[in-house]
């Protein structure tokens, strides 16, 4: 029982010490109803395109709740660099949709799906 | 997202993937270490800090070098312990540099030490006139080793024909005022036993001795809280702070 605990217990730490390091690629997606991100993303292109300005900024507040609930989940294993480029992103699309700048707001979505896609990797 | 919460967690991730690690590869005293284990160490430390506090990559990079770096120095380690060949290769060998009480003036150069360097190295072994010499070793950690003429060695009990007694290790019986009974009973003793010995010192409780060995030979060390000494002998060369 000993030699058991002795070996056990160092290997279920580096197992469990990888999982951590290696979740965020796992934890990014959604699990409940409003911790998707890439749908928020989504729905945001779709009323920049048809130019429906305040619906995209309603919609931001949703994309910034589903952000943060992926943060506290991804901030172990993730890099911070990435997680502090997509808030700038989001900030960048508020003003431009703010703005109404279409090709501003396009950019910027575009950039923060790309940060998202980049975490865990 | 709380930065030093992040922190804290990959601490705890390093220094625990650190402690196996180490004990994985082995338990060589520091004394021991050779130069390239030594900045292996150093290595692997280094990169359990990067790993800890280096928020602007992943913690997993950082992890997967720790790791890369153990199996290495493993692998190493374990090279040296199968292939001799290999252990001179990697590790070095010793060097003899003073021989029949003579220096080897080219073994010296190719170790790149110079004659200060040895005197200063037989000095720490307690050697101060080379005559006393007759072999140096450098050991493959730097270390030197001296064998001294056999007019300059010390007089042991052999030489004398004197018959000693085994002193052997002693083992723990009270620590902390607490009584250590697995030991009592690894030396045959009990209890009672101890306490009538503590009763001949004038001891009249466990709980008023700091520490109680036993050695083989049967004698007991009894050290008590109370020691009755009043001025502490002060060894100190200069007058700090305490």
């Amino acid at each position: 029982m000993r030699k058991f605990l002795v070996r056990a217990i160092p290997v279920a730490s580096i197992i469990l010490f990888i999982l951590i390091m290696v979740s965020d690629n796992y934890l990014k997606h959604s699990y409940s109803e409003n911790d998707n991100v890439v749908k928020s993303i989504e729905l945001i292109m779709n009323d920049v395109n048809m130019e429906n300005w305040d619906e995209a900024n309603n919609k931001i507040a949703d994309l910034n709740n589903a952000w943060m609930k992926i943060v506290k989940r991804v901030q172990f294993s993730a890099e911070r660099n990435e997680i502090n480029d997509f808030d700038k992103s989001v900030a960048r699309l508020r003003g431009a949709i703010l703005a109404r700048d279409k090709a501003g707001a396009m950019m910027e979505l575009s950039e923060a799906y790309e940060h998202w896609e980049n975490l865990g990797k | 997202m709380s930065e030093g919460l992040v922190v804290a967690v990959r601490a705890i991730i390093a220094f625990f993937s650190l402690l196996i690690f180490t004990r994985l590869l082995g338990k060589q005293q520091i004394s021991q270490l050779n130069f390239f284990d030594y900045t292996l160490g150093i290595t692997i430390g280094s990169i359990a800090a990067e790993l800890t506090v280096d928020l602007s990559s992943r913690a997993w990079p950082h992890w997967v070098g720790l790791l890369s770096w153990a199996l290495l120095g493993f692998t190493m380690e374990f090279i040296t312990m199968k292939w001799r060949y290999a252990a001179k290769y990697i590790e070095g060998e010793p060097t003899i540099i003073i021989m029949n009480g003579k220096i080897m003036e080219n073994a010296l150069r190719k170790m790149k030490y110079n004659v200060s360097d040895i005197m200063e190295q037989l000095r720490n072994k307690d050697v101060f006139d080379l005559t006393e010499v007759d072999f140096a070793i450098i050991e493959s950690n730097g270390q030197l080793s001296v064998l001294k003429k056999p007019e300059y060695e010390n007089v042991t009990c052999k030489d004398l024909n004197i018959n000693k007694k085994k002193s052997g290790i002693s083992t723990e019986l009270i620590y902390d005022g607490i009584l250590i009974e697995e030991n009592l009973k690894q030396l045959n003793k009990d209890k009672k036993w101890l306490i009538t010995q503590l009763k001949s010192q004038g001891i009249k409780d466990v709980s008023e001795v700091f520490l109680a060995t036993l050695n083989p030979g049967g004698s007991l060390y009894v050290d008590k809280y109370k020691d009755h000494i009043k001025k502490i002998l002060d060894i100190g060369d200069y007058k700090g702070p305490y």
